[in-house]
């Protein structure tokens, strides 16, 4: 099918990435996409990864557990936790991995304009080096390659070093 | 001095914007006699550029397997629509 828009990707301060992207659809489907696990399966893992566990309680205080499964049998596990959920409109989440410290706090902004909704994720990191740590990861190369290198520097002194910090 | 013509800047103002992207590795500072000609290091920012278009190719490919999604729930919407419509004429007739 046609894209609806292309995704943009920002760094507005040194712990933030910011993602912008447009859905040819109504914001309560996009929030839905977000917040069902029927529907969080079909799409939000990498190409060719499972999601065998998709857990989402969608409350202030309730969160997620998301287990995501690639072909070599590599499972990545995370977890998050909601501060604040007004749907369909915005959603404030902290977010981590099972593997690796540090967490981040993703606030997401759902707003419909004729019939299209636009989403705009903010991500915001403990640290501008752990930050870099996932820009620099390698995301093209697989997520199972790319989240081995996050783990091995996220485990580097340097890492630690910022995120204790933090 | 050279760079500071072109900009409605004071010399001072701009000596701090190159000692900023002097620190950040973008540009270093080489030695001529009374000029210190400066050089734009291309390495670190084409690094930069090349970690955030790996990102958004990662997250870019979720999203359109999100499109797909949403095709899918926008088309059984209008179905479900149509059926309901379907059933209250239906009613209606009787």
């Amino acid at each position: 099918m046609k894209n609806t828009g292309t995704l943009k990707v920002t760094t507005p301060t040194d712990r933030e990435i910011v993602l912008t992207r447009v859905f040819d659809a109504p914001r309560h489907l996009v929030f839905d996409a977000f917040t069902k696990p029927e529907l969080l399966k079909r799409w939000f893992g990498p190409r060719g990864w499972s999601m065998p566990i998709c857990e989402v309680d969608p409350r202030v205080g309730g969160g997620f557990r998301f287990v995501l499964r690639g072909h070599d049998g590599k499972a990545v596990g995370m977890r998050g936790v909601y501060r604040e959920i007004t749907p369909p409109e915005r959603s404030v989440h902290m977010e981590s991995f099972d593997d690796y410290p540090g967490e981040s706090q993703v606030t997401a902004v759902f707003v419909e304009q004729e019939g299209k909704t636009t989403l705009t994720a903010t991500v915001l990191y403990p640290s501008k080096e752990v930050r870099d740590i996932v820009l620099k990861s390698g995301m093209e190369h697989g997520a199972a390659e790319s989240y081995d290198k996050l783990a091995e520097l996220l485990a580097s002194p340097e890492a630690q070093g910022s995120s204790q910090a933090a | 001095m050279e760079l500071a013509e072109p900009f409605a800047m004071s010399q001072p103002a701009i000596s701090k914007h190159l000692k900023v992207l002097e620190r950040a590795g973008l540009i270093s500072r080489g030695r001529d006699a009374q000029r210190r000609p400066r050089r734009l290091e291309a390495k670190p920012l084409a690094e930069a550029t090349e970690w955030l278009e790996s990102y958004r190719q990662f997250w870019e490919a979720r999203f359109q397997q999100l499109d797909a999604v949403l095709h899918d729930l926008k088309t059984q919407n209008l179905r479900n629509q149509i059926n309901i419509k379907k059933k209250n004429t239906r009613r209606s007739k009787r």
